[in-house]
């Protein structure tokens, strides 16, 4: 039974950590319907800057995690600027093949920052420095630290804060007019590829600050972000491809699933297990565990 | 005798005959090379030939974008070396049922996806290879894991295996051309052109994806079956998604949706990237670059441009890539 709940306890963390990454992950396919396979990367660089800015410079940690979400933010409306705009301006010959040219893009990018970093920084891991150093203790029968459960609160907060935003202000509700149809929206006076660069740039933001929170925990290496991207891709399509709410509950599913899975039924067999999952959704349910019925028939 | 169909045609003779020249300048370079570490070089970027061939066939040809085609080398290797492991088995019914395994296995996976597209299908595919590498390398005491396998090697001589892959590479080829020209290669453009179209227009979708799959996928564990007994050894290395993005960079650089496209790009990528592995690895940063330059500026790839450039040349007006009929 405690080891039951120190399992429940990590996985629901880890489910927050996923969901930082999934959620930006279902803003993208939500607006343009493409999956980001270079979505790993902005993990990676955001664990990156958050290392290297703390250890080489030397400042704190807390000064360091604000940097690596900015270079996220800029990574993901560079990205916009420069290789989606094919896929909703109407030129260049891909236009009968989108989806091919999204996969071939995103795909050429996560081998390009992957290689990048390999070249520039080196491929041997680095450990970041943690935001508060504890040794770990129990809370009754979880075992944690600090780190851990100071990124899964600033995750918590996050994940409200965008969940508000979404909701409430003027900026989250134009991109959920243009999720639900960009021509409508953009009749409406919404500037659709404005919020679709705002959207590139807080999925970034997102995916980079996971990475930061986790560099202490994870030893960033240039590969790092494959593990979670595919972790985010089960979760996607399990939520429903864009949807954002059925991301996050997704998420704290197949965390708290996987770290049940890797203890009781196997450990070796653990990462194959959520894409059984994703391929079993997208035959079986195709529209997710909430979303709305978002395969083309 | 002239309408959209003699214009494929011939555009599509045109593509076999300079892929064919492509296949020509190949079955005399070892007149010239000799060196068995070049041979080898070349051997590899014949094996990546076959690979993009495969994967192009889907993506390129059936507009079925999977990302898989590097795991069913791998379950073509796999399929050899276990049946000697387990079997000792002799090579050439390991390869016949690298064959037969990786086409049955890619038939079921084409029936399993039919009904999804674009990003749903590359998801699917996605996990799919990487659940047979996460099995094949935790199978510790069926595949012996991440160790590998060794397979005991077709022929000593350098140049022989050279002259295997080559004839293996043309018959590829001229397979994929016959095909292409006949009725199948015209339901396949209209499935890729437009699925709901083709199937209003009578054509058995149903059949001629997975069939598309199963030829596909058979390329890929053929192509891996053999390296495997040239490289002599077998592990889920091959099947890595690294792997499948160098096929995609070699066919979107060569030209996709073309026969010339996928063997030169993988041509060229394979030697540049050995080339280049002089001036400190930076091989892989390039092609990544280039693939995206590519994808997003020049769609058609090498092989595009070059046609193109050598239609308008011949005084016809410029056509539009051969890609896009």
């Amino acid at each position: 039974m405690t080891l039951a709940l120190d399992l429940f306890v990590n996985g629901l963390i880890f489910g927050l950590f996923y969901a930082l990454m999934a959620v930006g992950l279902a803003m993208i396919f939500g607006v343009l319907k493409i999956v980001n396979f270079a979505h790993g990367e902005f993990y990676m660089v955001g664990a990156y800057v958050y290392v290297l800015v703390s250890m080489k410079l030397g400042v704190s940690p807390w000064i360091a995690l604000p940097l690596a979400a900015l270079a996220g933010a800029g990574l993901g409306w560079l990205v916009e600027r420069t290789l989606m705009r094919p896929l909703y301006a109407g030129y260049g010959s891909w236009s009968i093949m989108k989806d091919e040219y999204a996969v071939v893009v995103t795909f050429g990018l996560s081998l390009l920052l992957i290689n990048l970093v390999d070249k520039i920084v080196g491929p041997y891991p680095y450990r970041g420095p943690a935001l508060i150093e504890t040794s770990r203790f129990s809370v009754g029968p979880v075992m944690l630290n600090g780190q851990k459960l100071i990124a899964a609160g600033l995750s918590v907060a996050l994940l409200v804060g965008l969940a508000l935003f979404i909701k409430r202000s003027l900026w989250g509700r134009q991109i959920q007019a243009v999720a639900q149809n960009r021509l409508g929206a953009s009749l409406a006076g919404i500037d659709a590829t404005r919020t679709t660069s705002l959207i590139f740039a807080i999925s970034g933001l997102l995916a980079a600050l996971s990475g930061a929170l986790l560099a202490p925990l994870i030893n960033p290496s240039p590969d790092v972000g494959a593990f979670p991207a595919i972790k985010s891709y089960v979760i996607v399509v399990l939520g429903g491809m864009g949807s954002i709410w059925g991301a996050m509950i997704a998420s704290l599913l197949l965390g708290v699933l996987e770290s049940f899975f890797a203890v009781y039924v196997s450990y070796d067999y653990r990462d194959a297990f959520g894409l059984l999952i994703l391929i079993a959704v997208l035959i079986f349910r195709p529209q997710g565990l909430v979303g709305e019925r978002g395969r083309e028939v | 005798m002239s309408g959209p169909g003699n214009l494929w045609r011939r555009r599509l003779a045109t593509d076999f005959r300079a892929a064919l020249a492509i296949v020509a300048l190949l079955a005399v370079l070892p007149l010239m090379v000799t060196s068995p570490y070049t041979l080898g070089i070349l051997i590899v970027s014949m094996y990546f030939a076959m690979l993009a061939l495969g994967w192009n066939l889907l993506a390129g040809f059936t507009g079925q974008f999977s990302l898989a085609p590097a795991a069913f080398a791998m379950l073509g290797a796999y399929t050899t070396a276990l049946l000697d492991y387990h079997a000792k088995a002799p090579l050439a019914l390991g390869i016949s049922a690298a064959i037969l395994a990786t086409a049955l296995m890619g038939w079921l996976l084409g029936r399993v996806v039919l009904r999804l597209r674009g990003p749903y299908l590359a998801l699917t595919t996605l996990s799919f290879a990487e659940i047979a590498r996460v099995v094949v390398g935790n199978s510790h005491e069926f595949t012996r894991g991440d160790q590998g396998l060794n397979v005991p090697s077709l022929m000593e001589s350098r140049v022989g295996y050279y002259y295997v892959f080559l004839a293996v590479l043309a018959a590829v080829l001229a397979l994929l051309f016959m095909l292409m020209r006949g009725r199948a290669g015209r339901f396949w453009l209209a499935i890729r052109d437009d699925e709901t179209g083709a199937e209003s227009r009578g054509i058995n979708v149903v059949r001629y994806k997975t069939l598309a799959f199963a030829l596909s996928c058979m390329v890929c564990g053929l192509a891996g079956s053999l390296y495997g007994t040239f490289s002599q050894l077998v592990s889920p290395e091959l099947g890595l998604l690294l792997q499948t993005g160098l096929v995609i960079a070699m066919v979107v650089i060569g030209g996709i949706g073309t026969l010339t496209g996928p063997i030169l790009g993988a041509l060229l990528v394979y030697l540049a990237s050995e080339w280049m592995r002089g001036f400190g690895n930076v091989q892989m940063i390039v092609f990544a670059a280039l693939v995206i330059v590519f994808a997003r500026f020049f769609r058609t790839g090498l092989w595009g441009l070059a046609s193109s450039r050598l239609a308008t040349r011949g005084g016809a007006p410029a056509k539009p890539a051969p890609s896009s009929p």
